[in-house]
């Protein structure tokens, strides 16, 4: 009779095929990054060591591109965290109604991305779409979304709040649903207002739920490819390249050696958030 | 108690509208013929023809990418659920030296861009032949997939009792035949969700599919992106495209309600 210990040994196919999966490239990956490596020319293949980032330090394309990724990172999350946390307060309530409308609140988020994207395309075409005629009527003009820098940015902004509202939304529900009901019971008797039992209460006990879905978010967008891609491929010009279109069109060219390069990068930027998140969860334990 | 009811309904208006706003517009768009498309002011109740999804269905070849993008899925559900369901298992009854630091590693692997992983995966798989084929992509959704699939039925295994399992060996069952007889039936919702979970992420999956696929191998949403780049005439069809590809997630939402919020956080709001 094997012991239960023996078990053990189911995890090992998974486990290595997961990390042989991930490891592999990214070491591929790093390996390639010190060469001057063209797509077209395989022969052709030299050894640049780190030739390839220090160019990318020095590119102001890829300058504009991480300023671009941090704007979209900032604005996205802070727009959801904002109108996450307003819903959430919302749906705490104990209402039974709430219940079902809930499941709606939360469909965007199970829409397919490049879906979802090429739907708000349809929309803000200035055109045909349907948004800039209800502007219009409310006497908001007639913005070009995608065709203006800065609209193309709040239009990314808008899109990617669209389908992750619900993602902030129901982690700090989930996170409030937690919170113990005497406790606010307790500040009503001692006259606190609501004001004050969010200040007081609420926020403190929550912040690390907070902190977290802000951090897996901020991650998330830092990272965000489909909606870019769809909605405005990182234009016009390259108002709105990020770094992974940036990443994407220096691929495309088959200039491998700093795509690979560009990649590096965003790992180790990841890499800090994620490290980041980490020290976050440990000290609340 | 009655104001605050009524100061709720009238919050939620708002909320609602800016959710179902955009595909309730895209889903009557998808039945409106392109005269009524570009009336202004926008129509919302019109007579439906079905002419947009004859189109996409006839005219592009939707069901093979329809079935490119379902085999894919299916492929990715089956591996990401065998090799997810052996290492949860072994997870959920074992503890050595290391074994949370590497549960916590395969967390990990899941912050790993993306991007970062379809460049060298492109030069690989170009190295050795397999661009454009299912397995290349299907390789690389289950690995998208199993970090969730594991920390999830980690969880289920874990509620099976160990009496059950002592009791199935005593009676001469095997270790794999205990896994597959006893312990699977008792935790077969889990594997229910962690399967819906994986075929979403293949089914919604974009990147590797723009970069890897080709005539063989693309994926529905490699061609909704496509139909984007000339907009106007197109309209119409891709309002039923976008409506066609959303229905079986919209479907799935109300499927999973439930476990949502622990696939999103993996895990992280319960510590």
């Amino acid at each position: 009779m094997g012991s239960v210990q023996s078990r053990r040994w189911f995890l090992v196919p998974g486990v290595i095929f997961l990390l042989a999966i991930d490891m592999v490239p990214l070491v591929y990956s790093l390996w390639v990054s010190f060469y001057e490596w063209w797509l077209v020319r395989p022969r052709d293949i030299r050894f640049l060591g780190l030739g390839n980032y220090l160019m990318l330090a020095a590119d102001p394309a890829f300058r504009r591109s991480v300023l671009v990724t941090c704007t979209l990172t900032f604005g996205a999350v802070l727009a959801e965290f904002l109108a996450g946390l307003a819903l959430a307060l919302l749906f705490a309530q104990p209402f039974r109604f709430l219940r079902p409308v809930r499941a709606v609140i939360m469909m965007p988020l199970f829409v397919v991305p490049v879906v979802g994207a090429t739907m708000w395309r349809l929309i803000l075409h200035p055109e045909m779409g349907v948004l800039n005629f209800y502007l219009g009527l409310l006497g908001l003009g007639n913005p070009q979304w995608l065709a203006d820098s800065t609209m193309a940015m709040f239009a990314l902004i808008l899109v990617d709040a669209w389908r992750t509202i619900p993602f902030m939304f129901l982690v700090i529900l989930a996170g409030l649903e937690t919170l113990p009901a005497e406790l606010y019971e307790a500040a009503r008797v001692d006259g606190a207002s609501w004001l004050q039992a969010f200040r007081f209460i609420t926020v403190p006990l929550l912040a690390y739920i907070m902190l977290v879905a802000v951090l897996i978010r901020g991650m998330d967008v830092f990272r965000e490819f489909d909606i870019v891609f769809v909605l405005t491929g990182g234009g016009p010009g390259t108002a709105t390249e990020t770094i992974q279109m940036l990443n994407y069109r220096v691929f495309g060219l088959g200039h491998m050696g700093q795509a690979n390069a560009i990649g590096i990068i965003t790992l180790i930027l990841v890499a800090l958030m994620c490290y980041l998140l980490i020290r976050v969860v440990q000290r609340s334990r | 108690m009655r104001t605050r009811k009524l100061l709720t309904v009238l919050a939620l208006i708002p909320a609602l509208a800016w959710t179902l706003f955009p595909l309730l517009w895209i889903l009557t768009a998808s039945f409106k013929t392109e005269l009524s498309l570009y009336a202004k002011p926008p129509q919302w109740i019109f007579s439906p023809i079905l002419e947009n999804y004859k189109r996409v269905l006839f005219n592009i070849p939707f069901f093979e990418y329809l079935t490119n993008s379902l085999l894919i899925a299916t492929g990715t559900t089956l591996g990401s659920l065998v090799l997810g369901t052996l290492a949860a298992y072994g997870f959920s009854r074992t503890r050595f030296w290391g074994s949370q630091a590497l549960r916590f590693l395969i967390l990990v692997t899941r912050m790993v861009p993306r991007m970062t992983l379809v460049v060298p995966y492109y030069l690989m798989m170009l190295k050795i032949g397999m661009l454009d084929t299912y397995t290349g992509l299907i390789i690389a959704y289950i690995s998208f997939a199993m970090p969730f699939s594991i920390w999830l039925l980690i969880g289920f295994f874990d509620d099976v009792p160990l009496e059950v399992e002592e009791a199935a060996l005593v009676d001469g069952c095997t270790p794999v035949g205990t896994l597959v007889r006893v312990v699977i039936p008792i935790a077969a919702p889990g594997l229910a969700v962690a399967a819906i979970f994986a075929f979403l992420v293949s089914w919604n999956e974009f990147l590797f599919a723009l970069i890897l696929s080709g005539v063989h191998s693309k994926t529905l949403p490699v061609v909704i992106a496509g139909l984007t780049t000339d907009l106007g005439p197109l309209y119409g069809e891709m309002s039923a495209a976008a409506v066609m590809v959303m229905l079986p997630n919209v479907l799935m939402t109300l499927v999973l309600q439930r476990y949502v919020v622990k696939g999103l956080t993996l895990g992280a709001v319960k510590g």
